[in-house]
């Protein structure tokens, strides 16, 4: 079976990610595989995570990097980090494989949410501090179920319906939390 | 109850709560939305850090393996369009330093009063100003859907020595499609008709140095010597 790293990855550089980028946009193979070998465990990770099965998530991750390979022509760095980028890539494509399925049978999941808030705090080499504290500082301002909900939802792919069984509550009022989550979260990113 | 801002959707969009049907209802609005689509990239950036949160994992080893059937399976990319590709991108680095892709019309009045003002004609729909990297403003080009017109100023562009250039729309992920030299630009033109105005939102314009005449091919066949991104200046 494959082990979970529990520390934070090596985070390959912004500049050496943007690079290699640029060369996969070029068709170049050699630089793909480079990104694929830096990226792979930390995207597949992800996308596991969401999806929580460990055969789909594979065959999520190839479509995902088939994606990245078509799409690398259209990343611009002034839109956003490498990283960033990518992250969305895989979480989309999971996401979308999740949703289409519908429910899944219950799962024991762990409530992960405080650890993975706690992981927020963790050091990590040349990753944009700013971006992390200011998120870490906007999450710490929300009630707990609220904050909660939306770490579940993001890093684990509750559905508005997992989430209602988990926190023993109606599913309007679980999507009533998430709104005000993301109200808040909105007007404390806007206020600097 | 609570009640949907635009921004909520988007928001749950990239949380990835929103129901299947809705899920694919939104993806199919932000093809035509740009503001939709400029709140989700919003919430994307924002929530982006949290990628980190989760433990990395290896995937098995033949995955490798089987991405690369996969993409051999479809065929790589031409010379050509990697060659377009590549000139685009490069070029577009003027536009990061002065944050006109961001901000939109009033950045974009900004460069060209800083490069010596050509007065904009409010009825155009969409601009770029083509320039070579890092120096001033060669042409300004004007489309405006509503007329089908294409126009070009030319602020200091030169064509080589027996050669024509010719003006390529550039939609993303599409082969060029030719707009006629630019020579012939100067009044305003009718424009070659494009499938729908969301493959129009996302094009580039780029000026390639010719024979004289343009190109033989329909393609361009010559070096990328202008390029610049087409901006949204009127809804």
């Amino acid at each position: 079976m494959h082990e979970a790293s529990s520390d934070l990855p090596f985070q390959p550089s912004l500049d050496e990610l943007q690079l290699l980028l640029a060369r996969v946009a070029r068709g170049d193979r050699l630089a793909f595989k480079s990104l694929y070998t830096k990226t792979s465990g930390r995207l597949f990770g992800i996308v596991k995570r969401i999806v929580r099965n460990h055969a789909l998530a594979e065959e999520v991750l190839q479509e995902v990097y088939v994606r990245i390979w078509e799409r690398a022509s259209s990343y611009d760095a002034a839109v956003g980090a490498p990283s960033a980028w990518l992250t969305v890539i895989a979480r989309n494509r999971a996401i979308d494989v999740t949703r289409q399925r519908g429910e899944r049978p219950a799962s024991v999941v762990h409530d992960d949410g405080e650890k993975l808030l706690l992981r927020l705090s963790a050091p990590t080499d040349g990753l944009d501090l700013a971006d992390r504290d200011q998120l870490k500082r906007c999450l710490a301002e929300l009630d707990e179920p609220l904050r909660r909900c939306i770490l579940l939802a993001y890093c684990i792919g509750y559905s508005r319906e997992e989430l209602a069984v988990r926190f023993d509550r109606p599913v309007n009022s679980v999507k009533t939390w998430l709104h005000r989550g993301l109200a808040s979260l909105r007007a404390c990113f806007e206020a600097v | 109850m609570s009640f949907s801002e635009p921004w909520t959707r988007a928001g749950e969009y990239v949380l990835g709560t929103l129901p299947h049907a809705e899920r694919s209802a939104l993806e199919e609005e932000l093809t035509r939305d740009i503001d939709l689509q400029a709140e989700v990239d919003g919430w994307q950036s924002r929530f982006a850090p949290l990628g980190d949160l989760v433990p990395a994992e290896e995937p098995s080893s033949h995955l490798w393996e089987a991405i690369e059937r996969r993409i051999e399976a479809q065929g790589g990319r031409t010379p050509a369009e990697v060659r377009i590709v590549e000139r685009l991108t490069r070029s577009v680095r003027i536009w990061r330093t002065t944050s006109v892709v961001a901000g939109g019309l009033a950045a974009v009045l900004a460069v060209v009063v800083a490069i010596g003002a050509i007065r904009l004609r409010p009825s155009a729909n969409y601009l770029a100003v083509v320039d070579r990297s890092g120096t001033a403003p060669a042409m300004i080009v004007h489309v405006d859907l509503a007329r089908a017109s294409v126009q070009v100023r030319s602020v200091n562009a030169q064509a080589p020595d027996g050669r024509s250039l010719e003006l390529w729309y550039v939609g993303k992920g599409r082969k060029p499609v030719s707009l006629g030299l630019t020579s012939a630009l100067t009044e305003p033109r009718r424009l070659p008709s494009l499938k729908s105005q969301a493959d129009f939102e996302d094009g580039q314009i780029a000026v390639s140095s010719e024979p004289k005449g343009g190109s033989p091919t329909g393609s361009p066949t010559g070096p990328i010597v202008y390029s610049g991104r087409l901006i949204r200046t009127s809804l």
